[in-house]
């Protein structure tokens, strides 16, 4: 007998005929990510899980047009990307190009109940990131938070690498400066 | 400002072609300038990930519900089209079909019918009549280019012959003029010593 790692194209090739177990274990994958990705741009939680909710479906109601399994990830978060921005479209009908006021989400500083940063920082980071545009706090997120490429982040977003190095790049600058002045007493307490 | 020769943002992000992110990598050793701004991107990293993921709150799950199911057509026509072999399969398959169907449809074609046999010695016959009528027409026209070439050197033979026979005739002429005339002279001759010997006076003129 051998063993091997199932991977995600095993369960989306499972998925697509059908078995709604392989989706699940497929879901169970990604969906701290997904949460997370969609709670850093809507910043409301419970929008967060159903949005999450919606995509998940979504992904399952259109998995035949995934062309490569290889790509899912990108492709996932394709659909996130649209669910989360159809919701602002929602909110905002007059056409306004910022997003909502998040709530400020104090539990961030906290992980299974044990604190793991400075209260502070996290306040700080969770204020600079909404002095941002949606299009570079997104950016950041995908990149910073996700880690995806370059590449990939152009597909989510649908829009040039060029313009996501650029709102990227802006958007660093103006994260240093804003938390240039939190981050030194942190390095002090040795924080890195 | 970076004096860095490629974008240290980029270098950072690991976005550098392998050579490129060698050259940035001597010139930050070397450039405490850009390893302060290397650094401060780090920092911001590090400051960003302060903010930790959460947990999500309720799990996401499915179940087997016969409204979301495919329908077992729907099930196994995506089967066969997921799948390459199988799509391989099937297209050869539809290619035998389509050639079966072809080859049972097309139009019988009409049977070559020979033209009539013709017997061997009519054919001979009919070859010898064919080359005799070429041969002899061929050889008709061939006489007839030598007779004209024959007559036109004739004609130049007898222009050239009547040339001369004048040019001859002439010359005789001139010949017997002159014989004439050295006959006169001799008859002249002759009479002067008859006179002279007969006192007459006989000269011809």
């Amino acid at each position: 007998m051998i063993f091997r790692a199932v991977e995600d194209a095993d369960l989306i090739r499972k998925a697509r005929r059908g078995d709604v177990e392989a989706y699940n274990l497929l879901i169970s994958r990604w969906e701290r990510r997904v949460y997370n990705y969609l709670l850093r741009i809507v910043a409301n939680r419970e929008d967060a899980l159903d949005l999450s909710q919606d995509v998940f479906l979504k992904a399952y109601q259109n998995l035949r047009k995934l062309d490569d399994p290889a790509r899912f990830a990108p492709w996932l978060y394709r659909i996130a990307h649209n669910e989360a921005y159809s919701l602002f479209r929602k909110r905002r009908p007059e056409g306004e190009t910022e997003e909502l006021q998040p709530e400020t989400l104090e539990g961030a500083a906290t992980v299974g109940g044990n604190a793991v940063f400075p209260v502070e920082l996290t306040l700080a980071v969770s204020s600079a990131l909404r002095k941002l545009t949606a299009d570079q706090r997104e950016t950041v997120i995908l990149k910073i938070y996700q880690g995806f490429k370059f590449e990939e982040i152009a597909e989510i977003v649908a829009a040039p690498v060029s313009t996501v190095k650029s709102r990227l790049y802006t958007a660093l600058d103006l994260l240093k400066t804003e938390l240039a002045p939190v981050k030194a007493p942190i390095k002090a307490r040795g924080v890195t | 400002m970076s004096c860095s020769p490629f974008d240290l943002r980029d270098y950072y992000f690991k976005d550098l072609a392998e050579n490129e992110r060698r050259l940035t990598e001597v010139h930050v050793k070397t450039c405490a300038h850009c390893r302060e701004e290397l650094d401060r991107l780090r920092g911001t990293e590090t400051a960003l990930l302060a903010l930790p993921d959460e947990e999500i709150p309720q799990r996401i799950g499915f179940v087997s519900d016969p409204v979301f199911e495919a329908s077992p057509f729907r099930r196994g026509w995506d089967a066969l089209w997921g799948s390459a072999a199988r799509l391989g399969f099937a297209s050869a398959a539809m290619l035998s079909a389509a050639l079966v169907v072809f080859s049972l449809t097309r139009p019988v074609p009409q049977a070559y019918a020979p033209a009539p046999a013709m017997t061997s010695a009519a054919m001979q016959a009919a070859m010898q009549t064919e080359v005799s009528k070429r041969l002899n027409d061929a050889v008709a026209q061939a006489v007839a280019a030598s007779e004209a070439r024959q007559a036109r050197q004739t004609q130049d033979l007898l222009a050239a012959s009547d040339r001369r026979h004048a040019l001859e005739t002439q010359a005789m002429m001139v010949r017997v003029q002159e014989y004439l005339e050295v006959e006169k002279k001799h008859l002249n001759t002759l009479i002067l010593a008859s006179n002279d010997a007969g006192g007459g006076n006989g000269e011809v003129r």
